[in-house]
């Protein structure tokens, strides 16, 4: 698993309404929380 | 992208995207060392990215294990403290004569509601199971009194789903 304290690798995915979502819009604007699922429809 | 589309649904509406990382598959939780190679599954993994893309935190808790959320609620809220970021405003393209009209122990007005909260949004919510008078305003505005109903403008939306995604559309959280 990456390492506190790294840089973030780049990533630009479609979300569920087909927007283009990157991680470099976010950059400077927000913090970005990735929540990984490994289905769909599971709790927290 | 169609599931997450489907669980978004499901849950109301959704105010954070639902990302896929499918094709390739898992590209995205590899480079992050989340994907879990042997099961073909992603881990049910967390990673806080700071405003400055630096990572902040990462973590699993198993596929099978179930997160903190107010554990990730207080560590959000102490990285945001050290920002100084801009304020977050949530903006809609909403019309201002929006109302949604639910009526009770009606899971369909439930599903209708949760987008209402889900998506932060500040319209007016009628229940047509006690006012009489709002009851006769949808039937006269939609032709039916039947709830759940989103009226916009002259017109008036009867489908749950349809109301959902037409709120989400509606809705610049991001």
């Amino acid at each position: 698993m990456i390492e506190v304290g790294a840089k973030a690798p780049g990533f630009s995915l479609k979300d569920h309404l087909g927007r283009t979502i990157s991680l470099d819009d976010q950059i400077g604007k927000r913090h970005t929380l990735l929540l990984f699922y490994p289905l769909a429809f599971t709790p927290t | 992208m169609y599931s997450n589309a489907a669980w978004a649904a499901a849950l109301g509406g959704i105010s954070i995207p639902l990302l896929s990382d499918f094709h390739p598959k898992g590209a995205v939780a590899q480079s992050l060392g989340v994907y879990l190679e042997k099961a073909g599954i992603t881990d049910r993994a967390t990673i806080l990215i700071d405003a400055g893309g630096t990572v902040r935190y990462a973590a699993s808790v198993t596929p099978a294990g179930k997160r903190d959320i107010d554990a990730l609620v207080a560590l959000c809220e102490q990285i945001d403290a050290d920002w100084d970021l801009p304020e977050f405003v949530v903006t809609t393209s909403l019309p201002a004569d929006v109302a949604l009209y639910v009526r009770d122990h009606c899971m369909f007005s439930r599903w209708a509601l949760y987008a209402r909260e889900n998506l932060h949004l500040d319209i007016p919510v009628y229940n047509v199971s006690v006012d009489e008078g709002r009851k006769a305003e949808l039937e006269s505005l939609g032709g039916k009194a039947q709830a759940p109903a989103l009226r916009v403008g002259d017109t008036v939306m009867y489908e749950s789903a349809e109301i959902s995604r037409f709120l989400v559309e509606h809705c610049g959280v991001l």
